[in-house]
């Protein structure tokens, strides 16, 4: 192997380099022999460096690693920061491009995101509702609803008020140096105060308390209490954050507070430090107060969602009771008065049933019968509750028997018609063409079998009976020897006369065949046989003045019996003066039909 | 549960011009009865010393701006209470007060002048030369005022009482503050 003249190492590491060597073709190969390798490699790295479409296809194939391997680093915030604005310009251009395809991807996020924030506010609907019940219920809401109407609170906010655990209620950034508020937010339904004015009182106490006690710097008062409210106050570099507070805060608040401040001055330092009163460039550190307005509420006991349920079932199963009660007290009622029609004569109830919310009674009813309307009015239940549906028919209660019997006989007052088991019973007094027509006509009626008369008394014979004592009794005095009446009793026959008519009558009525006999008396002094024709002229003379007074002559006999048949013993003269008369005698003959009070067994 | 309330908050009022003003004097000069005037149009004759600092504020349309003016009403300064510097600090202007009936306040005013300008720097402000409604009582040298003018002072004789001179002195300092 040739040395080379030159030192070896002396290498052009540019393979283009001129080398002039007298040499040269033996050093070249020999170069070749030793480098090759190497050149090779190194021209290959120099085409990966140079070559772009390489570089990228290397680096294609470990970046995914290499990010893998940054996150495990701890260096995510950095890699985030770094990817921020390239991840947001992509997504913005997406959206820009076609909205569609990141809201697909989504989709699956937002549905559930969507649900849950429904959810979320159903419930919380329903807790503030439940709170709202308890409270109302209770003694101490009564004192919160008295609370509400002294301080001019709504009872709600009442309520808010002491259910709350704590409540942020304002947050201030207040700018250090001048004590101006730079930012301010506040939570929903609270009396905002000047921020100004707050902010202003906040930094002098805070000056305040720096300068009386000498404190060493930075340092600051950081917890206020102002009755009910605390003031807790973050102090940084520029500016203080200053949160008021209602109630307790967990202790972990102060770590928040710090943080937002942290950011805050990463954010906003140099706008804090040159700020000259202008809060335009702050507005966008309003949001991230905002964010520190927590809030948190008593956790409400499981039972009180339970108690609830139970009042609320307890009262509807009172409601449902007495609901209850009341239908079945209504029914008892309306079955009372379903008794009742069934016990009333003439009406028969089939069915009784409740129907769309009316009492449907169906049944037969007799004419005669007694009107279920009034009978509902009287039983106390309306009229509108019912609805009746009756048939006509004929009923066999006695009652309405009776009713019926006398709709059709049409009893005179004296009598009462009486019904047992079919049979019709009139008792009291009527006239025979009464008693009559009931016998006649009373079986035809329907229900009627048999007719008794014997507790009806016969007023026609009783004056038939009347009247023949009367005419029976009556003597018509003549004075002695004489067959003209004495002028006293010839007014006696004159008022007979009328009697004795209707007695015939009253004996046509009865169908009586009916005589009168005229006896003629004489007194025993003297002869027989001018007696015997002395009476009978004196009862022909009554004879002769009662027909001719219109008496029918047909049912008129006389006679004369002397002394025979004396009325009176002829003791002394004035029982002479009864011997000298007219008496009468009625007979009745046999009758022109055969009847009787008595029953008569009727044709149905 | 812990909630943030962002999304039912409330909006506090928009940006605005902020300027934080002193009101530095010797005590019983009128300091607070001006902002009383100033703030709330009223006056009353009943001295209540301030003990620290009293805040309030007035918004005031300057030229196209609107400013909040926050007043901060400062104790009187005597031997009993020292004036808080830190008060003062950040303070973009002030009004000096002085009582025109007491000599000793007046003076009080042009030192307290050279005290700020030493503790804060050059800051905008204006001199009241209060209870003008007692004119006739004033221990005021014409001299001495015209001195100040000539040294650039905007000097204002107001009253709280009847409100002489009062809206034009805040004006002023706010014209001055938004140079
Ligand atoms: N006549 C008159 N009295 C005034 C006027 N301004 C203030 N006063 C009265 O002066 C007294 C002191 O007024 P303040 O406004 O309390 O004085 P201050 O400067 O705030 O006092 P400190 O707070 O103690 O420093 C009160 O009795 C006021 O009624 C004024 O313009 N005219
Ligand atoms: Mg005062």
């Amino acid at each position: 192997m040739p040395m080379p003249e030159e030192p070896i190492f002396r290498l052009p590491l540019d393979p283009d380099e001129e080398v002039s060597s007298g040499n040269g073709g033996s050093f070249e190969e020999l170069r070749h022999l030793i480098l090759a390798p190497e050149q090779e490699d190194l021209a290959r790295l120099r085409e990966r460096v140079e070559n772009a479409e390489q570089r990228t296809s290397d680096l294609s194939a470990v970046l995914p690693e290499a990010i893998h391997l940054r996150r495990q680093e701890g260096g995510e915030e950095a890699l985030g920061e770094a990817l921020r604005p390239t991840v947001e310009e992509a997504l913005r251009e997406s959206v820009r491009k076609d909205p569609g395809t990141l809201a697909d991807a989504l989709f699956p996020v937002m549905g559930p995101a969507i649900r849950r924030s429904i959810l979320q506010t159903l419930r919380s609907f329903f807790d503030s509702f439940n709170e709202a019940m308890d409270h109302s219920l209770s003694l101490r809401g009564v004192q919160w609803r008295i609370e509400a109407l002294r301080t001019g609170r709504s009872f709600s906010e009442i309520i808010l008020l002491h259910s709350l655990v704590f409540r942020v209620e304002q947050v201030f950034l207040i700018h250090k140096k001048t004590g101006l508020p730079l930012a301010h937010a506040v939570a929903p339904a609270v009396a905002m105060q000047d921020a100004s004015l707050v902010s202003g009182m906040l930094s002098a106490i805070q000056d305040f308390v720096r300068d009386s006690f000498h404190s060493a710097k930075g340092e600051i008062l950081q917890k206020i209490n102002v009755g009910e409210m605390e003031v807790w106050v973050e102090d940084g570099p520029y500016a203080i954050l200053a949160a008021v507070i209602r109630g307790i805060p967990p202790p972990d608040y102060r770590l928040r507070m710090a943080e937002t401040l942290e950011h805050i001055h990463r954010n906003f330092a140099s706008q804090m430090e040159r700020f000259q009163g202008d809060t335009g460039p702050f507005a966008r550190a309003t949001e991230e107060l905002s964010r520190c307005l927590e809030f948190q509420y008593k956790e409400k006991q499981s039972s009180h969602p339970r108690s609830y349920a139970l009042v609320f079932a307890g009262v509807v199963l009172v409601l449902l009771a007495g609901w209850w009660s009341y239908r079945a007290w209504e029914n008892h009622r309306w079955g009372q008065f379903v008794e009742t029609l069934r016990g009333e004569p003439g009406l028969v109830v089939t069915d009784f049933e409740r129907q769309h919310g009316r009492y449907e009674i169906r049944g037969l009813r007799d004419p005669l019968a007694a009107d279920p309307q009034t009978l509902l009015s009287s039983a106390g239940l309306d009229q509108r509750d019912a609805a009746f549906h009756w048939a006509p028919y004929y009923a066999m209660d006695d009652a309405i028997l009776e009713k019926r019997a006398s709709a059709l006989l049409r009893p005179p007052s004296g009598v009462n018609l009486k019904v047992t088991d079919g049979m019709l019973r009139p008792e009291g007094e009527a006239s025979t063409v009464w008693a009559a027509e009931v016998r006649d006509r009373a079986p035809l009626l329907p229900g009627i079998r048999g007719v008794d008369l014997s507790q009806l008394t016969d007023t026609d014979q009783a004056e038939f009976n009347r009247l023949q004592s009367l005419v029976q009794t009556a003597i018509i005095r003549f004075p002695l020897s004489s067959a003209t009446p004495t002028p006293e009793d010839l007014e006696t026959l004159r008022r007979l006369t009328p009697q004795i008519k209707s007695l015939f009558e009253k004996a046509q009525l009865l169908r009586k065949n009916v005589e009168v006999d005229i006896v003629g008396h004489s007194d025993s002094s003297g002869e027989e046989s001018t007696n015997i024709p002395l009476s009978q002229s004196r009862a022909d003379r009554v004879l002769y003045q009662l027909t001719r007074d219109g008496v029918a002559r047909v049912a008129l006999r006389s006679r004369g019996v002397a002394s025979a048949e004396p009325l009176r013993k002829e003791e002394n003269e004035e029982a002479r003066q009864y011997n000298r008369s007219v008496t009468f005698r009625i007979s009745a003959v046999a009758p022109l039909h055969g009847s009787s009070a008595g029953a008569t067994p009727a044709t149905p | 549960m812990v909630l943030p309330q962002a999304q039912l908050l409330q909006r506090p009022s928009p940006a605005m011009l902020l300027k934080k003003v002193c009101m530095l004097g010797s005590f019983a000069v009128g300091k607070t009865s001006l902002v009383r005037r100033y703030v709330g149009g009223i006056f009353s004759d009943t001295y209540l010393t301030t003990v620290g600092v009293k805040i309030d504020n007035k918004i005031v349309q300057a030229r196209e701006n609107e400013v909040k003016v926050v007043l901060w009403d400062l104790a009187g300064d005597d031997e009993f209470q020292k004036m808080r510097w830190t008060y003062l600090r950040g303070a973009f202007g002030y009004l000096l007060v002085a009582d025109g009936t007491r000599a000793a306040t007046l003076a009080k005013a042009e030192a307290l002048e050279q005290e700020m300008r030493q503790e804060l720097g050059a800051k905008p402000f204006v001199l009241l030369i209060n209870k003008s409604d007692r004119r006739s009582e004033w221990e005021m040298e014409p001299a001495w005022q015209e001195g100040l003018v000539a040294r650039g002072w905007d000097i204002f004789h107001t009253s709280a009482k009847t409100g002489e001179g009062v809206e034009k002195a805040f004006s002023k300092l706010t014209a001055k503050m938004l140079l």
